[in-house]
């Protein structure tokens, strides 16, 4: 990412003519600029942060409008923010000595690049670089109690002698000639300070500008306030997901554990019982051989199960946003088909609207085919009929699959995701099996119920994006 | 003398059946039941002196009958016998006399139920 810091264009004559007047209240030439041009940089400024989800692209965003040449042109600009009681130097942009300016701004020159206009496409590594290559000025502009700082209300441009310590502090790490200090302020004292200069070009800072930069100051701290808090709920939402995911796992171990140790204790015992005290009675003996291998086969189904949900985790379960009644469409339309050649009425209900959930596109619509796969094979013959529905319910969006085919074998009604028995429907009790694990794997879960008779119905659900 | 009387909880017929044939063969009267409702009935005719119960009983809790048993005959010990280890942790199970995870080696639980009997005795 090239350095901004590139010298502010040159004015026109009529401009130049303006220059010579100066502001009473500032002290500062009161040479505006064309207010169009600053509408501009701040509609693209604006709509760059719209789209920045980060506190340090947004601080980037508005330090690069700061400094690039069709901008407000500074030669160099810093943020600094209040954080655990200090003012902590955040981020710099713009070159750090005279040498690197001349060779980046010729190179900006060479490149035709326009700095301003990279601000719709931040590169976080870039950003990062950036960072880094600041990072010494940036703890020295640090100040540890960032409340000796007076409560300065509006922007000032300041110099060597300035009165107050902490901005001679920041003009001489800086060693900058005029150096103009942005103050943003909380309830409680500083939020944060920019901090600006053209310590290359010693260009004069001009009144618009000053006014100008205070009001990109003001869109920075209300961009950052919001893209912290936006991380903020990122991490909770991930801690919440990941403790989620580790209940899931320790229920999913104890119900392993179980279904694994049972059998295992079954044919194990009864092999250690057949060795202590073989029967004499040829039929017993033959009755508790069946045991056992009845129990090495469930042992056997059971490993096959966890080795298939084992290699869906290990696939790599990234989930992201997703519109699930698309999804739900997509995957009915696939089976429309099938359906009539089966003659079942297929149909699709879901909300005009999106239904925004984490999942993974990709397993979501294996999820759907097994449920689509299982009702379609449910109404063949009955001419029956299958319903897909999205529907939202609080923080989850279930997507529902129902059919008018038989009931649910008793046994298997029971627990239809155990995986234990085969389903009734010539299809197969391990798909089941497997799409609870696969919507576990999504943050999801399953549901199924048949009370409202002949409907037999199947649910996929999954969290609604927040 | 009467045998003393062990009652296995589990809803794996498969193991109440290894449970009647090896403590049959250790001298013990046994009885079995599948589920809750079951244990609730061979409880209420008496007799039982001592439970081995498993936590899962399908959708069921043992836990539950634990703590049930334990309210109506404190003095019945019972014995948990479940796959899972880290139930132990779960102070619900603590109200047991003993707690056994289940293995195909059934040495721990006759000693479990053995220690039960002579405390109770």
């Amino acid at each position: 990412m090239p350095h901004q810091g590139a010298p502010p264009r040159r004015l026109g004559r009529a401009q130049r003519g303006r220059a010579t007047l100066t502001a009473l209240d500032s002290g500062l030439p009161l040479r505006r600029h064309r207010s169009s041009r600053l509408l501009d940089l701040l509609v693209a400024v604006g709509e760059a942060l719209e789209r920045a989800v980060d506190p340090e692209v947004a601080a980037w965003t508005v330090l690069s409008a700061l400094t690039a040449g069709e901008g407000l042109g500074f030669n160099r600009a810093f943020f600094l923010l209040a954080q655990d009681g200090e003012l902590r130097g955040y981020l710099g942009v713009g070159p750090r000595s005279r040498e690197e300016a001349f060779k980046v701004w010729a190179e900006l020159s060479h490149r035709q690049v326009r700095p301003l206009a990279l601000i719709g496409t931040p590169d976080a590594t870039a950003i990062g670089v950036e960072r880094q290559r600041h990072a010494r000025t940036l703890v020295e502009l640090s100040l540890p109690s960032p409340h000796s700082c007076p409560s300065w209300r509006r922007a000032f441009v300041a110099h060597a002698n300035h009165p107050e310590r902490c901005v001679r502090h920041w003009v001489e790490v800086l060693d900058s000639r005029a150096l103009v200090v942005i103050p943003l302020l909380a309830d409680d004292g500083p939020w944060g300070v920019v901090l600006a200069d053209n310590f290359v070009t010693a260009a004069p800072v001009y009144l618009g500008t000053l006014e100008a930069a205070e009001s990109l100051a003001h869109v920075l701290r209300a961009a950052v306030e919001r893209t912290s808090l936006l991380r903020r709920l990122r991490e909770e939402e991930q801690r919440r997901v990941a403790t989620e995911h580790a209940t899931t796992l320790l229920a999913t171990a104890r119900s392993l554990t179980h279904e694994l140790v049972n059998p295992l204790s079954i044919a194990g015992g009864t092999a250690r019982e057949l060795a202590a005290s073989p029967p004499a009675d040829p039929s017993t003996l033959v009755r508790r051989l069946g045991v056992i291998a009845e129990a090495i086969g469930r042992i056997e189904e059971h490993v096959a199960r966890l080795a298939e949900g084992l290699a869906g985790r290990a696939n790599g379960t990234v989930t992201c946003e997703m519109d699930l009644g698309a999804l739900a469409e997509r995957v009915v339309e696939r089976f429309r088909p099938l359906a009539v050649k089966r003659q079942v009425r297929l149909v699709c209900y879901r909300p005009a609207r999106e239904v925004r959930v984490r999942g993974n596109p990709e397993i979501g619509e294996r999820c759907v085919e097994t449920l689509l796969a299982n009702a379609l094979t449910a109404c063949q013959g009955h001419r029956g009929e299958v319903q897909a529905a999205v529907s939202e319910e609080g923080e989850w969006a279930r997507l529902q699959i129902a059919d008018n085919g038989p009931p649910l074998e008793p046994e298997l009604a029971r627990n239809p995701f155990s995986g234990e028995m085969s389903m009734r429907r010539s299809s197969s009790g391990l798909g089941l099996a497997s799409l609870r694990a696969l919507a576990e794997a999504m943050g999801g879960k399953v549901d199924y119920d048949q009370i409202d008779a002949p409907w037999v119905r199947f649910a996929l659900l999954l969290r609604r994006w927040s | 003398m009467t045998k003393p009387c062990v009652l296995f909880i589990d809803d794996e017929e498969g193991l109440l059946e290894l449970y009647r044939t090896a403590f049959a063969r250790l001298d013990y009267d046994v009885a079995t039941a599948t589920g809750i409702d079951s244990a609730r009935a061979r409880l209420g005719q008496g007799g039982v002196d001592v439970i081995v119960l498993d936590i899962r009983l399908g959708e069921a809790s043992g836990l539950q009958l634990l703590r049930e048993v334990k309210a109506a005959h404190p003095k019945l010990p019972i014995v948990l016998c479940t796959a899972y280890a880290r139930y132990q942790d779960d102070f619900s199970s603590w109200l047991a006399d003993a707690y056994v995870v289940k293995s195909s080696d059934l040495t721990d639980l006759k000693l479990a139920v053995k220690r039960c009997l002579e405390a109770s005795a």
